[in-house]
């Protein structure tokens, strides 16, 4: 799942030098799975049409707080590209009455963090501050969510920020491979597009435009508030009312975007890069968030390998058995309009055509003869764990939250665990021939050279 | 409205870990030197171990570079019981992952898992730690994935950049080497000396055990004893001590294929246990700690001349680094180095405002509390404070120290650590 960053954090450090790879686990990055222990949080929606989702979380004294916007890549026009990733960045250089600057400087003095992130189906501005600032934090996201001032130096001043993580992600081979496989496996669909949006588009930007898009999405109807950590929905509660609850009821204008059908073409892309290693995407269509082989599909991702450590078949024939590829991993984007799974590696270019025919032949083999138990079982137990681990911290669970109540319901998401629990091996053999053909994916590889 | 969010802090520091926790920490050393520690946390029904071995790049030669990580990687593939999927798929069905690796200060395995197998999580960590299979099949595969890894590495601009900083900053120390290796060193270390490496290391001198989780911590350390109280007692650790690093104050430039630009500046500063850490953390977090530090508003945010503004200084053993660290487009690169350098040069002579000081002190501390809240970064902090004995008050007393950071010191800091900074650009070409 590919989830851009106002700023990118931990990059490198002395000791621990190892770039990350853009998160893509199983169905994790999307949605999570409750267990036992963990009580129910508390839903209510606002007058105006603004979703509050409350949860008591006692892990630390601080609290999560996310504003969630039903608004990402998708719902841009093709000439309106890259605005909901530049309205992102501009929420936190101010408002009316918080000049440019004094947002980082409030949160960060109190000891907490802030960050936001665009995706195709949402936006979010996540805070953490310790609990005797939730007031604080509360007041501050509602100011953001509708009183965004767009200084136009600042304005101008992003324009060359966002041309820089232009680069940055050019830089980045395993990011650069992801964004050329959605691009190459959606074509037209709106999940193809650079969330980022193009250069001549970015550099053409009118604070006009940039507020117009900003006046038409961000209103109470397609806003949702996360709270998550040492407080009560009583304590909240009243604080939001003063605060979301007072923004003027508007209808809201999502507009409609067409689901995205599996591939009846296999586009190839090969790109000549300056690395010394090769890289070789491959990605399926698959199942949407909302579609009911979503579990089936996430278990089949888990069972493929989500990660270079993961027990995965992948990882097991592909590279210990036949000795093709350095690291390989598949990931599952289950997104609200579609869902796509990709199985992503690095290689010596040598190996690029045996390494894809190994990995269609893993696929189908588990076509034709299905998982084992033990397979199910163990991805089962490792989605569990995926969960457990993702929500010991307020912020974790709060994303898990807003991700659902966003693009998916919360109730789904509250089932999850159980959901996937009475998935069968024959489900996920079904889940395997109905979206994996040997020749329905995209493949995009980068293939050393010196020339770019 | 800073000062108030000060306080907060303060109220932060005195609840550690926050306010409905019954938290303990329980410290043994068996008698053959092993230490063991255990921090219950029941909020969650998870475990973290995590393994400490006193190796790593600071013990190493350019020659031998990277062959703590060498033998934790061969250390993984496979033990005298098990192969490695087999140890890969034990791992995952205990809801786990397990991981070993070599570092700079240390090496070690961590695994974490879903608090109910705690057991076979603890087992399985031992068994990679006493009864590694290490065998020349496998040493050539590890050698093979390794070298993979350090070509990516050098195929990364930002990580070239880093490397290659670290070279010209520490130059003979060991610090400027690579913990992964170089692809000179991972040729030449055969299966013979990652074996000789390993036995001369995996000591109970030189190994800590941390455990956090939703766990019984006398349970814990009776399957600990259990564990690792039968390895032989090898004598007390003395490693050779290690010449101090002298900054060459050089400015070194290297071409890369890139889109972007690195810019690295900085100096040798204190280690972990040094009086002048905290204040050096200050002065890290005045220039370059979050988004009201002063590169990211200055360099960024007002003039738009870098991508990435942050700086790093991490805790280690020896003379740690201080590195402040610009990503920036091509054609911006020579004024963004002025613009760092301006930086560098005003926060030497100037002294920092009352208010921005204390930005900067919430910030640390709240990043700080923040980033030991998981059981995983739990059990890592508990083990590396002991291994660099730092002491189990560690915490407390980082916090004062920080709290007590005047703008004199700041100013001080900054003119000692700085004096003649070292430059790295990575120019794209």
């Amino acid at each position: 799942m590919r989830v851009l960053s106002r700023h990118l954090t931990g990059l490198v450090g002395l000791g621990l030098l190892v770039l990350s790879v853009g998160g893509c686990a199983g169905l994790r990055a999307d949605g999570g799975s409750p267990t036992a222990g963990v009580p129910r949080p508390t839903r209510v929606v606002l007058p105006n049409g603004v979703v509050l989702v409350v949860q008591e979380h006692r892990a630390s004294d601080v609290v999560a707080l996310q504003l969630w916007m039903r608004v990402g890549g998708r719902d841009e026009a093709p000439d309106e590209l890259g605005l909901s990733h530049y309205l992102e960045h501009m929420l936190f250089k101010g408002t009316a009455a918080r000049p440019p600057g004094s947002i980082d400087r409030y949160i960060e003095g109190v000891g907490g963090t802030s960050n936001a992130f665009t995706s195709y189906d949402a936006t979010h501005y996540d805070v953490v501050v310790p609990t005797a600032h939730v007031r604080g934090g509360v007041e501050l996201l509602a100011d953001i969510a509708v009183n965004a001032s767009f200084p136009p130096e600042e304005i101008d001043g992003e324009r060359q920020v966002v041309f820089e993580e232009m680069r940055l992600l050019e830089d980045d081979s395993d990011k650069f491979l992801q964004r050329r496989l959605y691009e190459t496996t959606y074509g037209d669909h709106p999940y193809g597009r650079p969330i980022l949006g193009t250069q001549p588009l970015i550099r053409g930007l009118t604070r006009d435009r940039l507020n117009a898009y900003y006046k038409k999405h961000y209103v109470p109807a397609n806003m949702t508030l996360v709270v998550v950590g040492a407080v009560t929905p009583r304590q909240v509660r009243p604080i939001v009312e003063a605060t979301f609850g007072r923004l003027a009821r508007t209808a809201p204008t999502r507009p409609a975007v067409p689901d995205s059908t599996s591939l009846t073409r296999a586009p190839r892309v090969d790109l000549t890069r300056t690395e010394k290693q090769a890289y070789l995407g491959l990605a399926w269509k698959t199942a949407p968030v909302s579609g009911a082989d979503v579990f089936a599909v996430d278990l089949l991702t888990y069972i493929l390998g989500e990660s270079s450590s993961a027990p995965g078949r992948l990882n097991r024939i592909v590279r210990d058995r036949e000795k093709l590829v350095y690291t390989i991993e598949a990931g599952y984007g289950a997104w609200q309009k579609g869902g796509i799974v990709s199985v992503l590696s690095r290689l010596e270019a040598a190996n690029l055509d045996r390494a894809e025919r190994a990995i269609v032949d893993v696929v189908r083999r588990i076509q034709a003869e299905g998982v084992t138990d033990a397979e199910r079982e163990r991805a089962i137990v490792t989605a569990e764990s995926g969960y457990v681990f993702d929500i010991e911290t307020a912020e974790g669970l709060a994303k898990a939250y807003g991700q659902a109540e966003t693009t998916w319901t919360l109730d789904d998401e509250l089932a999850y665990l159980a959901r996937l629990r009475t998935v069968t091996s024959a489900e996920i053999q079904a889940a395997a021939r109905k979206y994996f053909g040997a020749d329905n994916y995209a493949r995009v590889r980068f293939i050393p050279g010196a020339a770019r | 409205m800073i000062r108030a969010a000060v306080l907060a802090l303060l109220l932060l520091a005195a609840l550690p870990g926050g306010v409905a926790r019954a938290e303990s920490v329980t410290r043994e050393r068996l008698p053959n030197g092993f230490s063991v520690i255990v921090r219950e946390n029941p909020l969650a029904p998870v475990v973290a171990v995590t393994l400490l071995v006193d190796m790593g790049s600071r013990l190493e030669r350019p020659a031998t570079a990277g062959i703590s990580n060498f033998v934790h990687d061969l250390m993984i593939q496979a033990t005298r019981k098990r192969g490695g999927t087999e140890l890969a798929e034990t791992m995952a069905n205990l809801g786990g992952k397990i991981s070993a690796a070599g570092d700079v200060d240390y090496s070690g395995i961590r695994a974490t898992a879903l608090a109910r197998f705690w057991r076979e999580a603890l087992d399985l960590v031992a068994e990679i730690a006493l009864e590694p299979k290490l065998t020349a099949d496998d040493a050539a595969g590890s050698r093979d994935f390794l070298l993979s890894r350090v070509q990516r590495r050098q195929d990364s601009p930002s990580s070239r950049a880093f490397d290659e900083f670290y070279a010209a900053l520490y130059g003979a120390h060991p610090y400027a080497l690579p913990s992964l290796g170089t692809r000179e060193s991972l040729k030449r270390i055969d299966h013979a000396a990652a074996v000789a490496h390993y036995r001369a290391f995996y000591r109970p001198e030189r190994m800590i055990l941390a455990v956090s989780g939703q766990v019984t911590a006398a349970d814990v350390v009776l399957a600990a004893r259990r564990l690792f109280g039968g390895m032989p007692a090898g004598g007390a650790v003395s490693d050779a001590a290690i010449p101090p690093p002298v900054a060459a104050g050089r400015r070194v430039v290297v071409e890369q294929p890139a889109q972007q630009a690195q810019i690295l500046a900085g100096g040798i500063a204190p280690a972990l246990n040094d009086a002048d850490h905290a204040a050096v953390k200050v002065l890290s977090t005045v220039l370059g700690g979050g988004m009201a530090g002063r590169l990211f508003s200055e360099l960024r945010d007002k003039r738009g001349l870098a991508y990435t503004a942050t700086s790093y200084y991490d805790p280690v053993r020896e003379p740690g680094a201080f590195v402040l660290y610009l990503g920036t487009a091509p054609r911006n690169a020579a004024r963004a180095e002025e613009a760092l350098l301006a930086e560098i040069a005003r926060i030497k002579t100037q002294p920092v405002g009352a208010e921005e000081l204390g930005r900067a002190k919430g910030y640390l501390l709240g990043r700080y509390a923040m980033d030991r809240r998981t059981n995983e970064r739990q059990s890592w902090y508990l083990a590396f404070y002991e291994l660099a004995r730092a002491g189990a008050d560690y915490p407390e007393r980082y916090r004062r120290a920080v709290e007590a950071v005047t703008a004199a010191d700041v100013q001080r800091v900054a003119q000692r650590y700085l004096a003649r900074p070292t430059i790295l650009v990575l120019r794209p070409k």
